[in-house]
């Protein structure tokens, strides 16, 4: 008896810290149905772009805007320079759009090599200085929280492999919260013809424009070829 | 035990800034492992992970799983749980675990399918593991979680802290938790029961390493 009386006082007089705040309410529970849009789920983290400015990923960079976003790295020796190169093209493609109601931004995966002197030589390097073409970098946590964000795949081992990101080109029109991914070492055509996918609306008599060219094109098509090729 | 007396929110924020001053972060991992290899056990303080679980607890028939961490010294101990614990209407929650409930499930006689596994770590390894647990608080705290699914969050937990044990040499017995296609747990229950099933698997392997009672 003596000897567990001493025992309980021994327990008594231990100084006892928590480890982790033990606030109540500050555990997440299961989402409930919520209205899915750009504000909830694009993270508004800080981050800086190649010239060095500040911005808030969302509220700066995307809110009410069409964006293409793709993950990189400047020491990237196998697909990124590739990617970088394919992006060069789209970007000359929609050369009349970029900058005015189009945006391209590239994120590094690993912030800690890649400060805004290194993603603005690395830019340089492949010919992508140009205008509405912005590379982020960041802190690793608020990066990790975007990479989920954006790139998720719902799989622990893709997801926890950041290279993985690198193989995707998310489209995003937050205008009409509209999300689009396509592989950017697809085809200039079917990454272009992602990207329309989360344009606008367009009114009734842009469509049948657009349809009468689109005519025109398939008709050339088989014309040259004698089957529709590539339209 | 001595609980202090200051405002709870002021000694959380306090901790807070103590031990992120204090640990290491995992982008000093490198070093980590060679003081690891470089440690010696201390003989006045010991460090223990604690994985617990149970099931049959929510209406999906998974339970609460969460890592515990606990340092104990002559005069003090410093002791947190994260995971997904069952909160006041019995629903599934992520975040830190109340020390009401981490101590219950410690301290009382458990189901024979609940899981405990106690095992002893050295500083580095209790430094890196903390290191994680503290970076899914700050999520959780910024409600900057990984995944819309809580559950998958904590998959995601409990494989960065017991694979942080493993990180400079194998000191446990692990298993590859990665859903590819040697990963039998992930490949037969849903990502809520998976964390239970993967502690369970973890208790089987390493037997022989846990440490009946800390104190």
């Amino acid at each position: 008896m003596a000897t567990s009386t001493n025992t309980a006082r021994a327990r008594r007089a231990i100084k006892r810290r928590e480890l982790f705040s033990n606030l109540a309410g500050i555990g997440a529970s299961p989402a409930s149905a919520q209205a899915c849009t750009g504000a909830s789920l694009i993270p508004n983290v800080a981050l800086r772009t190649h010239d060095g400015k500040e911005v808030r990923f969302y509220e700066d960079l995307v809110k009410g805007r069409q964006v293409i976003i793709n993950m990189m790295y400047a020491h990237c020796e196998e697909f990124c320079p590739a990617i970088t190169t394919r992006l060069v093209e789209i970007h000359q493609a929609l050369a009349a759009r970029m900058g005015r109601d189009l945006f391209m931004y590239s994120i590094t995966l690993k912030p800690q090599e890649d400060d805004p002197g290194a993603l603005k030589a690395f830019a340089r390097m492949h010919g992508a200085l140009l205008p509405g073409w912005t590379f982020l970098t960041g802190d690793a946590y608020d990066i990790e929280t975007l990479r989920f964000a954006l790139f998720r795949h719902d799989h622990i081992k893709f997801d926890l492999d950041p290279a993985s990101h690198t193989a995707k080109l998310r489209i995003i029109n937050d205008a009409i919260n509209r999300w689009v991914h396509v592989p950017p070492l697809a085809s200039t055509m079917t990454v272009l013809q992602h990207i329309s996918w989360a344009d606008p609306p367009k009114s009734f008599e842009q469509q049948l424009e657009d349809n009468r060219k689109l005519q025109l094109a398939i008709d050339k098509e088989h014309e040259l070829y004698g089957y529709r090729k590539i339209v | 035990m001595r609980r202090c007396t200051i405002g709870r929110a002021g000694l959380a924020a306090g901790l807070m800034a103590l031990l992120l001053a204090n640990a290491p972060t995992l982008l000093l991992a490198a070093n980590a492992c060679e003081q690891e290899l470089r440690t010696t056990r201390s003989l006045t303080q010991q460090y223990y992970m604690i994985l617990a679980g149970q099931t049959d607890v929510f209406y999906d028939h998974s339970g609460p799983t969460f890592v515990m961490l606990q340092r104990t010294a002559v005069d003090e101990t410093d002791v947190g749980a994260f995971g997904i614990y069952a909160g006041e209407r019995k629903q599934p929650v992520f975040g830190p675990v109340p020390a009401s409930v981490y101590e219950r499930f410690v301290s009382e006689s458990r189901k024979p399918a609940d899981v405990l596994l106690r095992l002893s770590l050295s500083k580095p390894q209790y430094d890196r593991a903390l290191a994680v647990m503290q970076s899914w608080e700050r999520r959780v705290r910024e409600k900057a979680l990984l995944y819309p699914d809580i559950a998958m969050d904590n998959i995601l937990l409990v494989k960065q802290a017991t694979e942080e044990l493993n990180r400079c040499r194998e000191t446990i017995v692990g298993y590859g938790l990665d859903w590819g296609l040697r990963d039998d747990i992930s490949e037969h229950n849903v990502a809520s029961r998976i964390p239970y099933e993967y502690f369970r698997e973890l208790a089987r392997l390493n037997a022989a390493r846990h440490v009946a009672d800390a104190h």
